[in-house]
């Protein structure tokens, strides 16, 4: 847990510093809603750990957008703190550890054959699809837009 | 993991370059492609780790690896804080939140398993289509035939071929089909929540560097959607897409396999 605070701690230290080099936001201005953020995560592995039964990432998006809502004590502070942190930069850095990893599964990939490469494409672009085509469907249908 | 400095420092260099080079889009005619600093770092992170250049060690790709879990929690709690002030909204567009899980449920198994069994795969097409195939697809696939089975087969190679370029591609495909402007951006942010944290990262940021003006309700679509997918993901899957899949295999594969036949006749 403390390992996982302290990465947490410095992934949160890399992506304010790409918040201020991409979104212009100071670190010192940024510190505040990232040590929120890392709070957030923390509380939802200690819940996690301790009553399971839910994915950690469930109890971390319920203690965010409990802390979030408006009967929550200091939420408005809580929400314009947060908002500092633009969420593309700190999607960043996630997507820099995916790529450093990714070389262990280029001998696993070399073996596979086209027509797997082919599916996988179409599985992704299905579900991409589909979900985009239902909600589509449902805001026509209720005329939203 | 943290003593990696190494791992942290190339990352950090990366995210500042790619925030540096920031939003670049090109225009293919026919619609755009949206390029942006998650895609850099991910080329650049995949350039280093080549197995080739020696650059990096299995140990530290693994690593790599294992901080990826880590710190995509930050940005569901970052995508959590979003959605605390925005509940009226999302409530509002409970109907489409609900709806689209269906979408994303069969959307896989609809196009994916007719053309599985077109280009002449057998069983491993039931692991290849039932979902996405992420991890915790896996493991219901390998409980119910065997990590070493067709179906297990299938289903790894898809979780291969995803972690190798699921998230570029999405990325790519969300921003082209935004540009193409005949999908609402809100629909396809919830479209983007595919229950895979890098590629919903990915195809929601492609979304809103093509749609800036919505950039904060795509992130908050996309959040709800792949929230949903994943509480109800596992459950669907198990009770629903892979005993489905497999019946629609037992159906569809004599009637293709025949087709096919004939064809090469």
């Amino acid at each position: 847990m403390i390992e996982k605070t302290k990465v947490l701690a410095l992934i949160g230290i890399i992506a304010i510093l790409g918040n201020w080099v991409g979104y212009g936001v100071s670190p010192i201005k940024a510190l505040p809603g990232i040590i929120l953020i890392v709070l957030f995560t923390i509380i939802g592995l200690v819940l996690n750990k301790y009553l399971p039964k839910m994915p950690a990432v469930v109890w971390i998006s319920l203690i965010a957008l409990i802390a979030t809502t408006p009967i929550f004590p200091g939420n408005e502070w809580i929400v314009a703190k947060t908002a500092d942190i633009n969420f593309m930069a700190l999607a960043t850095p996630i997507l820099a550890y995916a790529g450093l990893s990714l070389g262990k599964d280029i001998e696993s990939f070399k073996k596979l054959g086209w027509r797997i490469v082919v599916i996988s494409l179409v599985v992704y672009t299905g579900t991409f699809l589909f979900a985009t085509l239902f909600a589509e469907i449902v805001f026509k249908i209720q005329g939203r837009f | 993991m943290l003593k990696d400095w190494k791992l942290h420092i190339i990352v950090l260099f990366f995210v500042l370059i790619g925030e540096a080079i920031g939003v670049k889009q090109f225009n293919l005619g026919v619609g755009t492609v949206a390029l942006f600093p998650m895609l850099y770092v991910l080329i650049m992170g995949g350039i280093v780790s080549f197995p080739k250049l020696k650059l990096m060690n299995e140990t530290q790709m693994k690593r790599a690896a294992g901080i990826l879990g880590i710190s995509f929690l930050l940005f569901v709690a970052k995508l959590g804080s979003m959605l605390g002030p925005s509940l009226p909204k999302i409530f509002d567009a409970g109907v489409s939140l609900a709806v689209q899980e269906v979408g994303h449920v069969l959307g896989t198994i609809i196009i994916g398993l007719p053309i599985a069994l077109l280009i002449g795969m057998k069983r491993e097409a039931i692991g290849a289509t039932f979902s996405i195939d992420r991890e915790p697809n896996l493991a219901i696939i390998s409980e119910k035939y065997g990590a070493d089975s067709p179906e297990g087969r299938g289903a790894l190679g898809v979780y291969i071929c995803g972690t190798v370029f699921g998230a570029i591609y999405l990325a790519i495909l969300a921003g082209f089909l935004g540009s193409l402007g005949i999908f609402h951006p809100i629909s396809l942010a919830m479209g983007a929540g595919v229950g895979s944290g890098s590629m919903m990262a990915a195809a929601s940021g492609a979304l809103a560097v093509t749609f800036p003006n919505d950039a904060e309700d795509i992130a908050l679509f996309a959040a709800a959607a792949n929230l949903i997918s994943t509480i109800l993901g596992t459950y669907l899957c198990v009770f629903f897409s892979l005993p489905v899949t497999a019946r629609l295999y037992e159906w569809l594969e004599p009637k293709i396999g025949r087709l096919r036949k004939e064809a090469a006749k």
